[in-house]
């Protein structure tokens, strides 16, 4: 495999502040890379590093065998990133703020550009100033997708999209990805990078707390689960069920905490009379962290 | 010129069209309104007569001298202070507002996230910047030719047009030290107040240092006398005043684009 994006002990300081701390990751290429960690966390820094914006205080990043420092040109020719912060030229509608960023990278097929408009349902004609937050973030995927680059940088490409354009969204990274492009995928949102990561590194205060495949962590993190029941629950049933632990009953209510696969409770479940249920999505960073005992990877 | 470098170029100056409008339409309104008591004045003696009881001083620092000439009207109202320093403000605000604002702003990213050089950028808001400044001071030209057509105030053409080429560099030198502190530091307020304050202080140095035979010599430091303490509405200019200026703002252009290429870019 070749690595499209390596970084050796980057580390970037705002004054006493630290943005990121000897980070070491490693993007192979035609991959989906999850890159994920609460807001502050480091993964704006580690972007910006990579876009040539901001130096490193310390270590390195290379992307595409390219030195982000020195490099820069050659390399943001080869990426298209979609930032997280959307803020766009106000008096500019959509299709001229994407004519003009495509003068600066050589032009862009305008049907291309209208095809992705209309699965996106954006309205390239009105001033970006009239438009909300989601329709923001349709400006700056469908300035992604256009570049037909090698690299999509996307940092919470779904914040502010409504379900249905988040699938859309989702569908334009896979088909992305089968034609052969690498994906960074920034987001605090586990969710978002479940359905399309191939691997995942979490970040925690400026390093990787824990990293590993999206299949390793699928079906084996710690979810909060919540049943309510038309009777009484069946605690000894539930309580023996593998993976289900600090059971708790009140009146009708069950809770316990569930790691490894939901099928088991599914079943017995189904053979009694249940209210509601509802399964809290996990800790991103503490199913990681029982997944590989709390070490850095 | 490669379409990249065209946008570059291009892009700013769109999003500059109204200030620049708004700043051509004050300017003309700025003209107008005083060539429209030219007649008043015409010829008076009067007037001239009483301000020469002032101390010459006075007279030089707010160019009252001859007030009742076609020259020294104009100088007196129009070319001593008020269009320097508002051409000032035009160059200093637009490429403030295309630099610094737009960074701090956040504004900037998308671009710079593309195949471009850092320092291209900045300069190809600088040029937009320049340009930008051109057609107000083009537009003041027209309005001003046509107002002395109008009101029949004779002015010497070679003069005026050496008297506001002169204000245009002036006004590009402290538009290329604001652009120089945006390329260092992307605050508004401390590009646009510094860009501004620093020729007002320029001015005032002129202004005052004429009171005193000590510090008079050392006025001559400062851009606002390179650019129009020889009187360029009834004398012409120099070509060195031209020079010094040009030559200033694009070493601090320069430097500027050095500094930009070597630091962080703002988050916004």
């Amino acid at each position: 495999m070749t690595a499209i994006i390596e970084t050796e002990k980057l580390t970037k300081s705002y004054g006493t502040q630290r943005g990121v701390v000897d980070l070491d990751l490693t993007v192979e290429q035609g991959e989906v890379f999850g890159f994920l960690g609460p807001n502050g966390a480091g993964k704006s820094t580690t972007i910006r590093c990579l876009l040539g914006l901001l130096r490193p205080t310390a270590g390195a990043i290379h992307v595409f065998g390219l030195d982000a420092v020195l490099d820069g040109v050659p390399i943001r020719r080869r990426l298209a990133y979609a930032p997280g912060e959307l803020r766009l030229p106000e008096r500019l509608t959509a299709a001229e703020f994407i004519s003009s960023i495509s003068r600066l990278r050589g032009g862009f097929d305008v049907a291309r550009r209208d095809q992705l408009a209309e699965r996106l349902q954006l309205d390239l004609h009105r001033p970006m100033k009239e438009l909300s937050s989601g329709n923001r973030r349709k400006v700056v995927l469908v300035l992604a997708f256009l570049a037909n680059a090698e690299l999509l940088v996307l940092d919470e490409p779904t914040g502010g999209l409504d379900p249905l354009m988040q699938r859309e969204c989702v569908d334009l990274l896979r088909e992305a990805r089968d034609a052969g492009a690498t994906v960074f995928l920034s987001s605090h949102v586990l969710s978002e990078v479940q359905r399309v990561a191939d691997r995942v590194a979490v970040l925690r205060e400026g390093t990787v707390v824990a990293s590993g495949t999206m299949a390793d962590f699928v079906g084996r993190a710690r979810s909060h689960v919540e049943v309510f029941f038309e009777d009484a629950p069946p605690t000894a049933e539930l309580t023996a069920l593998p993976g289900l632990v600090n059971p708790l009953v009140i009146g009708q209510r069950f809770t316990a905490t569930l790691s490894g696969p939901i099928g088991p409770l599914l079943t017995l479940l189904a053979q009694h009379r249940v209210a509601s249920m509802l399964v809290e999505e996990p800790d991103l960073e503490e199913a990681f962290l029982d997944l590989y005992g709390g070490g850095k990877p | 010129m490669s379409s990249l470098q065209l946008e570059l170029v291009a892009g700013p100056l769109r999003s500059m069209r109204r200030a620049i409008v708004w700043w051509s339409v004050g300017m003309t309104a700025l003209v107008a309104l005083t060539l429209v008591f030219w007649p008043i004045f015409k010829g008076s003696t009067g007037i001239t007569d009483a301000l020469n009881h002032l101390p010459s001083g006075v007279l030089a620092a707010f160019g009252l001298q001859d007030f009742g000439s076609p020259s020294g009207y104009l100088r007196a109202n129009l070319y001593e202070i008020l269009v320097p320093i508002l051409l000032v403000a035009v160059a200093v605000t637009l490429v403030g507002g295309q630099t610094a604002s737009e960074e701090a702003g956040g504004r900037l990213e998308l671009y710079l996230a593309q195949p471009v050089r850092r320092p291209a950028v900045y300069l190809g808001r600088a040029v937009a910047a320049f340009i930008g400044l051109l057609v107000v001071a083009l537009v003041l030209t027209i309005a001003q030719v046509a107002m002395d057509a109008v009101v029949n105030l004779p002015i010497d053409l070679g003069n005026l047009a050496s008297t506001i080429l002169l204000d245009i560099v002036l006004a590009t030198f402290f538009g290329s030290l604001a652009f120089a502190i945006a390329c260092a530091r992307p605050r508004p307020s401390v590009v646009i107040g510094a860009g501004i304050e620093l020729a007002v202080l320029s001015y005032m140095v002129v202004a005052l240092f004429s009171f005193s035979s000590a510090l008079e010599p050392w006025s001559q430091l400062s851009p606002w006398s390179w650019a129009l303490a020889g009187n360029p509405l009834e004398h012409g200019a120099d070509l060195w005043r031209f020079v010094a200026l040009a030559v200033s703002s694009i070493l601090l252009v320069l430097l500027g684009l050095r500094a930009v290429a070597r630091r962080d870019i703002a988050a916004g």
